[in-house]
């Protein structure tokens, strides 16, 4: 019987961590190469749920087309948010700067949002949504297995384009060392570019694929984001490979804390664990390498 | 033209530092009888709640350099820890101020103790995580605070009786928007001299470049600790008047909305010098008052002037009247 449990909360768990992970991925490439901060990203979560959700329910599209409908809003929204924020704030050199310019923004489209579609929640159904596997007593559905193989699809891909492709290992080089890049006939402004486009389109997909599970209001994104930001931290900031450990491991600690305490200590454990990497491990999990950044 | 620079005295009268606390004083005096009236009365108060707010941000992000955007959960444990002292535990009103202050300054400082050694972007987000979950605790801390509930009849604070003459009750209005503004200005004379003292200084060699002012002895860590602590203090009085103020507390008037409104009263009035973010705060929350018409989407507002001031006039109205006072050839 608890063997049983804590099986199906470990299901829940990695379904939840690798929502987390595509949205936390996003802000830890930015983080790594322009050593910013997309305080909007959340709402590009947001608004890819909606893209998703309308073009489902009023296009009548399905529901993998409405996925990429929602990474085409997201790759749109980068483009934006680094023509009119993080390009020209790059100039005035400010640690801050454009982290704050970024709060205007998401404060601006989630009011924007609020305005629009109101604060009711949407009821966003897909086909997968019903369709029920039981395996040895525990439960899941389609839609989870499709997103964690999305999840695990795209993170493979990316992990693939750094490692193995020139303009992946470009990438790194900028976020490395942004001088010495452009010296060796990179062009920093176009993989900065070409990053932020890269970690929104992640975010509009993931809150296509967050949206059927969550609740989907105007405050979807900015519910998973604080979450975001504490994974980025304790995966250490611009590590993919901590990211994606510390993103699975937020969702373990939601879904068994569900279980054993209560929902409304979610937040308090995540962010205590937060605290607890700040004092003692400030580089994240996985510290080797990524001085540079810190 | 060198010449008329030559002849002009050091400062006009008017320009002194000890003038600008007098017209201030002369204007919290004033404007009450001026904007009769409950609601602008009211709304006196609510502006001079957000200008302490303002300012104890302004302190931590303008001067220090460090991004609060826990200001919300300071406020609110200032309310909550004085409201909770004085019909919990029968504490009188001024003690119980002094520990809401007191809880809200220490639980800055211990905040900031574990990101300071990191860049500013970790405090911000330490203190973003830090909002969520003082709500959270507020809104499922039920037997403590009655969460969502809310606790109602709060007192205002207790009259004050000077010989000789009325009592001065604090259920007026007026009076309670005298204490409120004259705390108010009373902090903004402590920051400023702080700020104008060398432990600003030390503060702003902190912004500008840490690692120098590392080089130069500052123990940057603890000053930046000393920074959260003065501002988060701060947040906390502005809590404490609140809870007197309306009356009641419910969590959602602390929830994380509330730094980012803090935040663009900061970046608007201008981030930095502390005038800006006492304009900032009038205007932002005067501003939905007189275009009542956007009254839903006064966060819309706050949000874009937020993005467009720190694009295109990142020192706010400070820097804006800087410009202009320079234009019309009022400043050097």
């Amino acid at each position: 019987m608890t063997a049983t449990i804590v099986a199906q909360q470990a299901i829940n768990g990695i379904v939840l961590g690798s929502l987390y992970v595509l949205v936390a991925l996003g802000l830890t490439l930015i983080y790594g190469v322009l050593v910013q901060i997309n305080f909007a990203h959340a709402d590009f979560v947001t608004l890819g749920a909606f893209a998703a959700y309308f073009f489902m329910h009023t296009l009548g599209g399905s529901y993998l087309a409405s996925v990429g409908a929602a990474l085409i809003v997201g790759t749109v929204l980068g483009w934006a948010v680094n023509v009119a924020i993080f390009a020209p704030l790059r100039q005035k050199g400010s640690e801050l700067l454009p982290l704050i310019a970024t709060i205007g923004v998401s404060v601006m489209l989630q009011n924007a949002m609020l305005a629009w579609f109101g604060p009711v929640p949407y009821a966003f159904e897909t086909p997968y949504s019903q369709r029920v596997f039981r395996v040895a007593g525990t439960f899941f559905t389609l839609q989870s297995v499709v997103i964690v193989v999305v999840s695990t699809g795209t993170i493979a891909l990316l992990y693939a384009f750094m490692r193995f492709t020139f303009l992946g290992k470009a990438l790194r080089a900028v976020a490395q060392d942004r001088e010495t890049a452009g010296l060796m006939g990179i062009n920093p402004n176009y993989l900065i570019m070409l990053t932020i486009v890269i970690s929104s389109a992640l975010a509009g997909m993931g809150g296509a694929m967050l949206a059927p599970v969550l609740v989907l209001t105007p405050f979807a994104g900015a519910s998973v984001i604080v979450k975001a930001f504490a994974i980025v931290i304790i995966g250490g900031f611009g590590n993919v490979e901590g990211t994606i450990i510390a993103g699975l491991l937020v969702g373990l600690i939601e879904s068994f804390t569900t279980q054993y305490l209560d929902p409304g200590w979610i937040d308090i454990v995540v962010f205590g664990l937060l605290l607890v990497m700040l004092a003692f491990r400030p580089t994240g999990l996985i510290s080797e390498r990524r001085e540079e950044n810190v | 033209m060198s010449d008329a620079a030559i002849v002009r005295e050091a400062s006009p009268w008017w320009r002194s530092r000890r003038a600008g606390f007098l017209i201030a004083a002369l204007a919290i005096a004033m404007l009450p009888m001026v904007l009769t009236g409950s609601y602008w009365q009211t709304n006196l108060t609510v502006c001079a709640i957000n200008v302490l707010l303002a300012l104890g941000l302004d302190f931590i992000l303008g001067y220090a350099g460090q991004l609060n955007l826990g200001q919300s959960a300071f406020y609110g444990l200032g309310a909550y820890v004085s409201t909770l002292l004085i019909t919990k535990l029968g504490v009188p009103f001024w003690g119980a101020f002094v520990a809401g202050v007191a809880f809200a300054g220490l639980a800055g400082m211990i905040l900031a103790m574990f990101a300071v050694r990191l860049r500013g972007h970790y405090l911000a987000i330490a203190s973003l995580g830090f909002a969520v979950i003082t709500y959270q605790i507020l809104l499922n801390w039920i037997s403590l605070t009655q969460g969502p509930l809310g606790i109602y009849g709060i007192a205002p604070p207790p009259p004050i009786a000077i010989p000789g003459l009325p009592a001065i009750s604090f259920r007026n209005p007026v009076a309670l928007f005298y204490l409120v503004a004259g705390f108010t200005l009373f902090a903004y004379f402590i920051l400023d001299q702080l700020a104008r003292s060398p432990i600003g200084e030390t503060l702003t060699a902190i912004r500008e470049d840490e690692v120098s002012a590392a080089s130069l002895g500052i123990n940057t860590a603890a000053w930046k600790v000393f920074a959260f602590g003065v501002g988060a203090a701060v947040g906390g009085a502005a809590g404490c008047f609140y809870a007197a103020f309306v009356g009641t507390l419910v969590p959602d008037a602390f929830f994380i909305t509330e730094s980012f409104t803090i935040l663009s009263m900061v970046i608007v009035g201008g981030m930095g010098t502390l005038i800006g973010p006492v304009f900032g705060a009038i205007l932002l929350t005067l501003l939905p008052e007189v275009l009542r018409g956007i009254g839903d989407l006064r966060l819309i507002v706050y949000g874009l002037a937020l993005t467009l001031v720190v694009l295109f006039m990142p020192g706010g109205l400070a820097q804006a009247a800087r410009i202009v006072g320079a234009r019309l050839g009022l400043t050097r």
